[in-house]
């Protein structure tokens, strides 16, 4: 029985393919037979479910059974890690951590780096303390269906006061079309501690990647998160990230969006201790008929929590985006300073974007602003640069190429912001239907 | 002759503002261009930069024996047509030295010349920045972000140093600028007067005019010349008005 506003599923089908998966075994299979059930109950989300309005999955519900079947993960293709030397490079395959195409060694001692397999069997008590905690399969399907076919997920967990100097990244690769890929990835920063986040979505192939990442900030701890979404031109997308911030825990969030057919991405943030600080930033760009959705839920839940939310839309082609931001100020969250803007940019008549930012506040003595801008590119600066002598599709790039950088200053993972660059290139060539 | 503007009429929005325009600047000349609020001065500064919604309906502008009107904006700043805005646009994320690079290079490569060196261009921008008292920083930082009024009024003569046009059109570089500020855009004004390069200075003050000697002044009313005449003009305008001079020119 599928809940209300929800794309009917084959039940049956699903439950013989999740069998037949073998996923039923140790603590973990525990947990994924129980949110198969809350995934079959629930199903799919349709477009009259409010936060599923703009963003149709109908043509994936059709092909689900398809992409669930068990594939064993062959040699990935396509991309390799980004260039980030100094990191400590860990891969996923079709939603499978690697170790064997992993570093694992030369971490600091106060640094664990592990496999939920692993971590089941050595420490059930921290698995349970991690897994589920955040991402609960009772509020949405898609984390009910990543934790019913999570394959081997991993863990890193950071000891208190421990400042991990080398970036963690985490590549996410194919070996094959067709397959889903549901990786899992939960992270803990101790107390005090310090750690720097790259995820990778490359898909090489058109597959289903669905990923989950809780990450759990302790007081006084600092988290640098960057995600890089560069799926193949036909994958299905859907992520969504838990982050929980304690008592001054300092929280940064870059994303940027630039693949994929359908590519959903949804960062749940609470802010649970006095005085934690979030700064998110999202890049989404989309050229073609691709579509694109940046979802952002920040919850202030204590007094003096800060936030400050900045995203930005580049639609080229037929693409269509979608935005929603939503700030939430509880009752006991005084004091809080919260801004949230999102601005987009339509390159092509054919272009299209919608775009909801919201306030939702409780408290009474809050300091909180959004806004919201669509447009094109701005005829004054442009005839400014004409004027220059610079010949109009370099002053259109000069323009565009702005919008973007304005955003991605900062980044402490440089790659990323030249590898925006580059998708922002590519997305200039549509040219279809151009603007001005 | 750099410049001859025959019959000129221009509409925005389809309304003329330009009605039957004659101007002739020959090289080396400055020449100002002086009225009131509302009387086309700034929309003749655009449609000579060739801002695409000032249409033009009637008349004829060669410039350097060539049919300006036919040429894009890009095509006109790079043929050495320069416009000195009146509101400087800021746009973050471009920073003054890129697009100064881009637009020298694009002006180069236009004349037939190489694209220059990069260190050969940094020396050339830093040497026009010291000369318009603009701090090296500013070369760096987005184009006119967060500028102050006077600060982006000089970046529009830095460019226009760096540029080296072979027509400036100066609108209202000198509004909003207090004695000692224009004092620097004047220097650089003068900097690049050299026998040949032609200036077209709009101004509503004749002020500016005490720091920059024009050769020629011309009235501007209701979309047309109304009176030419030398500085002494300026010096009429500055003591009777526009009112004064308007009614006297019937």
């Amino acid at each position: 029985m599928a809940a209300q506003h929800s794309i009917q599923l084959p039940a049956d089908d699903i439950r013989a393919v999740w069998q037949s998966a073998g996923l039923s075994n140790g603590v973990l299979g525990g947990l994924r037979s129980a949110a198969l059930d809350e995934f079959l109950h629930a199903g799919l989300p349709g477009t009259r479910n409010e936060s599923w309005k703009y963003t149709n999955i109908k043509r994936l519900a059709d092909e689900l059974t398809d992409y669930l079947q068990y594939k064993a993960p062959a040699e990935p293709d396509g991309s390799a890690a980004l260039d980030l030397p100094d990191a400590i490079h860990l891969t996923f395959v079709d939603g499978v951590f690697s170790p064997e195409r992993s570093d694992q060694k030369g971490l600091p001692d106060n640094v664990k780096l592990t496999s939920l397999a692993d971590l089941a069997e050595a420490e059930p008590a921290t698995l349970q303390s991690l897994f589920g905690r955040l991402a609960r399969t009772h509020d949405s399907a898609l984390v009910a269906l990543n934790t019913a076919f999570a394959g081997n997920g991993v863990a890193l967990v950071i000891a208190d006061g421990t400042t991990l100097a080398r970036p963690v990244c985490i590549t996410y690769r194919s070996s094959q079309a067709n397959a889903a890929a549901q990786p899992r990835l939960l992270v803990s920063l101790g107390q005090g501690s310090k750690a720097t986040v790259v995820e990778h979505f490359c898909s090489a192939h058109p597959v289903f990647v669905n990923p989950v990442a809780e990450l759990h900030c302790a007081a006084d701890s600092s988290l640098d998160y960057y995600k890089l979404q560069a799926e193949h031109a036909e994958t299905w997308h859907t992520a969504v990230q838990y982050i929980a911030a304690e008592n001054n825990a300092r929280i940064r969030t870059t994303h940027v969006d630039y693949g994929g057919a359908l590519a959903r991405n949804e960062l749940k943030l609470a802010l649970k201790g006095r005085g934690a600080h979030a700064e998110s930033r999202g890049l989404f760009m989309a050229d073609g008929t691709r579509h694109v959705e940046a979802r952002l839920d920040v919850r202030h839940e204590a007094p003096d929590t800060t936030s400050r939310e900045r995203y930005r839309g580049i639609l080229a082609g037929r693409a269509r985006g979608v935005f929603n931001g939503r700030i939430y100020v509880g009752q006991d969250a005084q004091k809080t300073a919260a801004e949230l803007t999102n601005r987009n940019l339509l390159l092509s008549k054919g272009a299209e974007i919608n775009t909801k930012p919201e306030l939702e506040i409780y408290a009474d003595d809050v300091k909180c602003a959004h806004g919201s801008t669509t447009g094109q590119l701005d005829a004054t600066s442009l005839f400014y640069l004409l004027s220059r002598g610079v010949d109009k599709p370099t002053a259109r790039n000069m323009l565009i190429t702005a919008f973007a950088a304005e955003l991605l200053t900062d980044i402490s993972v440089p790659i990323i912001a030249e590898l925006a660059r580059n998708a922002l290139e590519s997305l200039q060539a549509d040219t279809g239907g151009i603007r001005t | 002759m750099i410049i001859d503007i025959s019959n000129l009429h221009a509409s925005v929005n389809g309304t003329e503002i330009i009605k039957g325009l004659n101007l002739q600047i020959g090289p080396g000349e400055v020449h100002a261009i002086m009225g009131p609020n509302g009387s086309g001065k700034s929309t003749l500064a655009q449609t000579l930069a060739g801002k695409s919604d000032y249409e033009v309906t009637a008349g004829t502008v060669t410039y350097k024996g060539a049919d300006l009107l036919a040429l894009e904006a890009d095509e006109r700043a790079r043929a050495g047509l320069f416009l000195g805005f009146q509101y400087p646009v800021e746009i973050p994320g471009v920073s003054n030295v890129y697009m100064l690079k881009a637009a020298l290079n694009a002006r180069r490569k236009a004349k037939g010349l190489a694209e220059i060196d990069s260190v050969e261009f940094m020396r050339f921008v830093r040497e026009k920045a010291k000369l318009m008292q603009l701090d090296q920083s500013f070369l760096s930082r987005g184009v006119n972000e967060g500028f102050s009024g006077g600060e982006k009024k000089r970046n529009e003569i830095f460019q226009m140093a760096v540029l080296e046009p072979d027509l400036a059109i100066l609108d209202e570089t000198d509004s909003g600028l207090d004695i000692d500020a224009l004092k620097v855009v004047a220097n650089g004004v003068n900097a690049q007067r050299d026998g040949e390069r032609a200036f077209l200075l709009i101004t509503h003050y004749q002020r500016l005019l005490d720091y920059i000697k024009p050769d020629y002044v011309h009235v501007l009313a209701n979309g047309r010349i109304v009176r030419s005449g030398t500085h002494e003009l300026a010096l009429e305008l500055e003591a009777n008005g526009y009112d004064g001079v308007l009614a006297a020119a019937g």
